[in-house]
């Protein structure tokens, strides 16, 4: 299994990363950034198809509020209705989650890349070499310079001072890019959990950027502003990034 | 995100949420570290052997001695806090200095293994990968921070540090007379002062990095390199002699470093095949193929060469035919000599080759009986 996976995926897209790093002159952040793009406009089909479904929900989020408010206090009847909702709309919530579950496997076999392609141990640069293909591109590039705007990519963002600046951009651009699409919610209970998620997430990935090499963050970060861009294009504009809650913007209730 | 448009309608508690994030977090963490991080196995350092005693850095760390006649342990020394050791040892005199991929230099008196000195007392240098050198009373070290550091042997001071030559050193310099050489991953040899650590004026460059240590022999450097060739380069000149093989490339990087003999070059490729080349010339006199990964030095132990593969096969080699056999399991004829991966530098004496293998157990194969003679475990029972 595993062997089939480094013949498939991890090898080439680790031969291909280090031929890219030797082609835009030995620049291997640059490099990821390249191919995070290419890795991006190959899943754009999958893409297209989660954010279609991101606008199909957010569009039926007027009717999915009524449920609510409708059939609050009846869980069981509530969840019939809107299942009844998606099918008449012909949307499958679950088909927004498909695609993100797809890319996993990218993440992993980009940061088994990053990290095989730095050999930042004896082991993996011994283990390089039986991974590699014998393009005169791939051998000229080895050793990788791992330096790229004043990061190391091959350590952590938390040992390095400009680790905390890729942090807060990876955070940051996270947020940004849910938040789009995030649509507000009458229900303060759903409200809550919507502003928790919107958070969490970034907060997650912000700390995983500090815990893991810095070649991987770079990969979230630049995948986050390209997923941005597409957004704003595929879905019109920024969406609900500039729109307020309903429950703050509401009056408060009085005891 | 969709996704949490979807969770905010399944979701009934945002604690649930809570806790779906937080277990995200393991298994992406997990995840990577399963597919593939930054290892470091305990390090793979190799043997020496002096005055009847095996010395040899074991994988939990500590550096023992083996009492080569008792096949027991004589004593051993655990480095804390706990490290990997990817250098072999040297003995120079009543010590015995192992560098430490935790970027220390050790030594330690060769009777009972007391620290006689460590450097630097206080902190470390970069990890230190490749074989340390020593010298007319001073040990040359080669660095992960790039820099080469000359220490007195007998009280470990500092006599001098190179400026960065790379972004690190993981190769071990040679010394010739008063001049030090060291190759680089980004493809320079540099030639230093073994008295002031200056460089001097000639150096060469290489398209390719040099992946392995250069040897000398006469007054040309052989080093291998990762664009798949061995390279002869003269000192002195900046053109290379010749590279081998001259037209294709070899089935992978010469890692280990070569040795050269009665004007013929050894190198182990890791692609399995241990290759004889006319030194002067760069033309190939014979190959053999042991089928597996040369990642140690080949050796010479009564007028045989042996090699070592990865896989754990250990060769008989005849130098002049490059006719070759293998030494069986006594066990297993079906399975490699050991039962484990050979990494580390071999030493031989009188017959014996002493072997560190990846299983923590120093093996010992006798070439008369073509056998692993003994086998002793160097780990230490908590």
């Amino acid at each position: 299994m595993a062997a089939v996976w480094y013949l498939i995926i991890g090898n080439p897209l680790l031969n291909v990363l280090i031929a890219l790093s030797h082609t835009l002159g030995g620049s291997f952040g640059l490099a990821i950034i390249v191919l995070t793009i290419i890795i991006r406009l190959i899943s754009w089909p999958l893409t297209k198809r989660q954010l279609n479904s991101t606008k199909a929900l957010q569009e039926m989020q007027p009717k999915i509020q009524e449920l609510q408010k409708k059939y609050g206090k009846n869980q069981q009847k509530l969840q019939q209705e809107m299942m009844k909702l998606y099918k008449e709309a012909g949307v499958n919530p679950l088909g927004c989650i498909w695609p993100m579950l797809i890319q996993f496997p990218i993440w992993i076999a980009l940061y088994q890349a990053i990290m095989r392609a730095l050999a930042t141990t004896p082991e993996n640069l011994l283990d390089l070499a039986q991974r590699l293909y014998s393009w005169d591109v791939v051998s000229l590039e080895i050793p990788l310079n791992s330096h790229f705007l004043g990061l190391n990519l091959g350590q952590t963002g938390a040992s390095q001072s400009a680790g905390l600046f890729l942090a807060i951009l990876v955070g940051g651009t996270m947020w940004v890019q849910q938040k789009m699409t995030q649509a507000p919610s009458v229900d303060p209970r759903q409200e809550s959990t919507s502003r928790m998620m919107l958070l969490m997430m970034p907060l997650m990935f912000g700390f995983l950027t500090l815990m893991f090499p810095s070649g991987l963050a770079l990969y979230w970060a630049v995948s986050n502003i390209v997923g941005i861009i597409t957004q704003y294009f595929v879905t019109g504009g920024w969406g609900y990034l500039k729109s307020r809650s309903p429950s703050r913007s509401a009056p408060a209730k009085g005891k | 995100m969709a996704t949490t448009l979807y969770l905010d309608y399944r979701m009934k508690r945002p604690k649930s949420l809570f806790v779906v994030v937080i277990a995200l977090l393991p298994l992406v963490l997990v995840s990577c570290s399963i597919f593939g991080g930054a290892t470091v196995s305990g390090g793979w350092g190799g043997t020496a052997f002096s005055d009847g005693i095996i010395y040899a850095g074991t994988r939990g760390g500590r550096v023992v001695a083996i009492n080569s006649s008792t096949q027991s342990r004589q004593w051993d020394y655990a480095i804390t806090p706990t490290t990997a050791i990817y250098t072999t040892p040297i003995v120079d005199g009543d010590l015995v200095y192992v560098g430490t991929y935790s970027g220390q230099v050790y030594a330690l008196t060769i009777g009972q293994g007391v620290e006689r000195w460590v450097y630097p007392r206080t902190g470390s240098i970069g990890a230190i990968v490749a074989r340390p050198v020593v010298a007319n009373g001073t040990i040359y070290i080669s660095s992960s921070d790039g820099r080469v550091y000359a220490l007195n042997t007998t009280y470990g001071d500092l006599k001098w540090e190179s400026e960065p030559l790379a972004g690190k050193l993981w190769t071990s310099p040679v010394i010739i007379g008063d001049t030090l050489y060291v190759s680089t991953f980004d493809g320079y040899i540099y030639a230093l002062s073994t008295e002031t650590g200056e460089l001097l004026d000639w150096s060469f460059a290489s398209e390719a990095g040099f992946a392995s240590s250069p040897v000398i022999y006469g007054d040309a450097i052989y080093v291998g390199s990762f664009d798949r060739h061995l390279y002869a380069i003269e000192i002195g000149n900046n053109v290379t002699m010749w590279k081998f093989p001259q037209e294709k490339q070899a089935g992978n990087w010469f890692w280990a470093s070569p040795i050269v003999n009665e004007g013929i070059v050894y190198a182990g490729c890791l692609d399995g095949k241990l290759y004889a080349i006319e030194a002067k010339t760069g033309e190939e006199l014979w190959e053999f193929d042991t089928g597996g990964p040369i990642v140690s030095s080949p050796l010479f132990a009564d007028n045989l060469l042996i090699v070592a593969n990865e896989a754990g096969n250990v060769y008989v080699i005849n130098p002049n035919t490059g006719g070759g056999e293998r030494i069986r399991n006594s066990e297993n004829d079906s399975r490699p000599t050991i039962n484990a991966q050979i990494k580390a530098s071999l030493c031989a004496q009188e017959g014996l080759v002493y072997i560190r293998a990846e299983d923590n157990q120093l093996y010992v194969v006798d070439i008369d009986k073509r056998a692993v003679s003994w086998n002793v475990s160097l780990t230490v029972e908590k």
